[in-house]
């Protein structure tokens, strides 16, 4: 039998900047600036990739939120619509996490009007808590920020989810789901 | 004098709490399945406003605690409520003298090795293993991350066992208020487990699907897929009507979430080990209602500032809830008639 290796694709990372409605990240020293979860938890500045960088997890680049300290930096779902630059994709991939561990359904959006459903799942982002749903672990951090006090050996993650354009098309956009437990980081569509 | 009970483990899911790891600490060192024992049951009864400010929470009607946890097992608990802080740690520490590890009602912002410590009171629950009388230690486990087993000093247990759980700040959320009292509670096995086999996975399944089926939607207590509407949208009404119901949907909520999150993977567990594929489907069908509880808790939690202008969207979540969960049910009865 003949193998023929296809992993040659194109990534493009889609802008979420404008439609950051949460802070799940703050820096240890002033942990005070974000609340990823009601009990205002963050992950730490110093355990994730520099803010605004591109930043390669198992092989598809992100472009990682690069919000000033205190400023939003992930979409916590809410139904927005997500604009993709127009493009025949077969997966978006997302750096996400959840509180407690949830799936919902995406609408991804065709250049034509049309319109198909797609799964979204999400892990728990709280430390101690393995993938549900077989992602792969994007970053484990060394500890969890409280607003009082930084806690060694609580890991929270953010995981490497993907959703699959299972209808071959010209995407423009994403539909997230109204879905408050689930955060989206950052987003990358990719095809051949 | 030292006691330290042997065979207590770890033993956690991650959609459950304090309340299910604590049990299935003590459910493992009797050397019964967890999962088996917790998972088994799905359903729902609520006596109309009975939440507590507790994270162990769980509504009961006609069992013990242990017993509508699994209400297809020979399991029940009590509740002990002793006269105060000496009495309390008297009683539970000849309760592990005897053998008998137990759990007991904790106010975490005493607790050294939990995140809470010295900063959020919540009424938390965890298990007694053994003591140690000369270095005045207790030993406890607590699964809950970051996950404890071992001696802590006895003076800190004592300390959040006593504690009034005060309201201190903003994150002092839905588990404060709430005096600890020093309760503790010892669980009963009134058989043994019973086998894993299509019996009884057919016969639980039977019977959650009639007690879901069989409803009430109004009276003291609301029972079954019926009543579980009538809760949602009776809250969701109040919520838009200016009530302040948020705690009480987020605990109840909570408890929920981890009966079903058990329950499907206890559908999982039940086709592995008899080979029946349709279960695990099912048991994926459970676990999506699962994750709609998810959903809407977290909503809920995030409506506290303005609860009104979150209604519309927790209502379309309960909506989507109870049809999935409705659809799961029919199928749940089908599937069990031709395991």
């Amino acid at each position: 039998m003949t193998t023929v290796d296809i992993r040659s694709t194109v990534a493009t990372p889609v802008a979420l900047t404008a439609l950051f409605n949460n802070t799940g990240i703050a820096a240890s020293r002033w942990p005070t600036t974000g609340a990823f979860n009601i009990w205002a938890n963050t992950f730490p500045s110093e355990d994730l990739p520099a803010a605004g960088s591109t930043v390669d997890v198992g092989g598809v680049p992100f472009l990682f939120p690069g919000a000033p300290t205190g400023a939003p930096d992930n979409v916590r779902c809410r139904g927005q619509e997500v604009p993709v630059p127009v493009g025949s994709y077969d997966w978006v991939y997302a750096l996400a996490a959840a509180e407690r561990r949830s799936e919902d359904l995406v609408l991804v959006r065709y250049a034509d009007g049309s319109g198909r459903r797609q799964w979204l799942r999400v892990s728990d982002f709280w430390p101690e808590t393995p993938a549900r749903f077989g992602e792969r672990t994007a970053f484990h951090c060394g500890r969890m920020l409280y607003p009082r006090h930084s806690q060694p050996g609580m890991a929270p993650a953010i995981w490497r989810c993907r959703v699959p354009i299972a209808v071959p098309g010209r995407v423009r956009g994403l539909v997230l789901p109204d879905n408050p437990a689930i955060h989206v980081f950052a987003l990358t569509a990719v095809r051949p | 004098m030292r006691v330290v009970l042997p065979g207590i483990g770890h033993w956690r899911h991650d959609l459950t709490h304090c309340l299910h790891t604590t049990m299935g600490v003590l459910l493992g060192f009797y050397g019964l399945d967890p999962l088996h024992a917790l998972g088994a049951g799905w359903g729902f009864a609520y006596p109309a406003g009975d939440v507590r400010r507790e994270e162990y929470y769980f509504p009961t009607v006609d069992r013990s605690l242990l017993g509508s946890l699994a209400p297809h097992h020979p399991l029940s608990s009590s509740w002990h409520e002793p006269a105060g802080a000496e009495q309390g740690w008297h009683d539970v520490r000849e309760a592990v003298s005897g053998g008998v590890p137990v759990a007991v009602a904790v106010d975490n912002f005493h607790l050294p090795f939990r995140p809470a410590y010295s900063d959020v009171h919540t009424n938390h629950l965890l298990a007694v293993y053994g003591f140690d009388d000369d270095r005045h230690e207790a030993y406890v486990a607590d699964p809950v991350p970051p996950r404890f087993q071992g001696p802590i000093p006895l003076a800190a247990l004592a300390a959040a066992r006593d504690s009034a759980n005060p309201i201190r700040h903003d994150r002092d959320l839905f588990f404060t208020a709430n005096p600890l009292a020093n309760r503790w509670l010892t669980i009963h096995l009134d058989g043994p487990q019973p086998a894993l086999d299509l019996d009884f996975v057919r016969a639980a399944m039977l019977r959650n699907v009639a007690g879901l089926a069989d409803g009430t939607a109004a009276g003291a207590v609301l029972r079954g897929l019926a009543g579980q509407r009538a809760f949602l949208e009776s809250a969701l009404a109040d919520l838009d009507a200016g009530e302040h119901r948020v705690d009480e949907v987020f605990v109840v909520a909570g408890a929920i979430l981890a009966v079903t999150g058990l329950h499907a993977d206890f559908l999982g567990a039940a086709a592995r080990r008899l080979d029946r594929p349709a279960l695990a489907e099912l048991g994926r069908e459970v676990d999506r209602v699962a994750h709609h509880w998810t959903a809407l808790r977290i909503g809920v939690a995030n409506a506290r500032s303005r609860p009104g202008a979150e209604v519309p969207a927790l209502q379309a979540r309960a909506a989507a809830l109870i049809a999935d969960q409705e659809r799961v049910v029919a199928r749940m009865a089908d599937t069990a008639r031709r395991l």
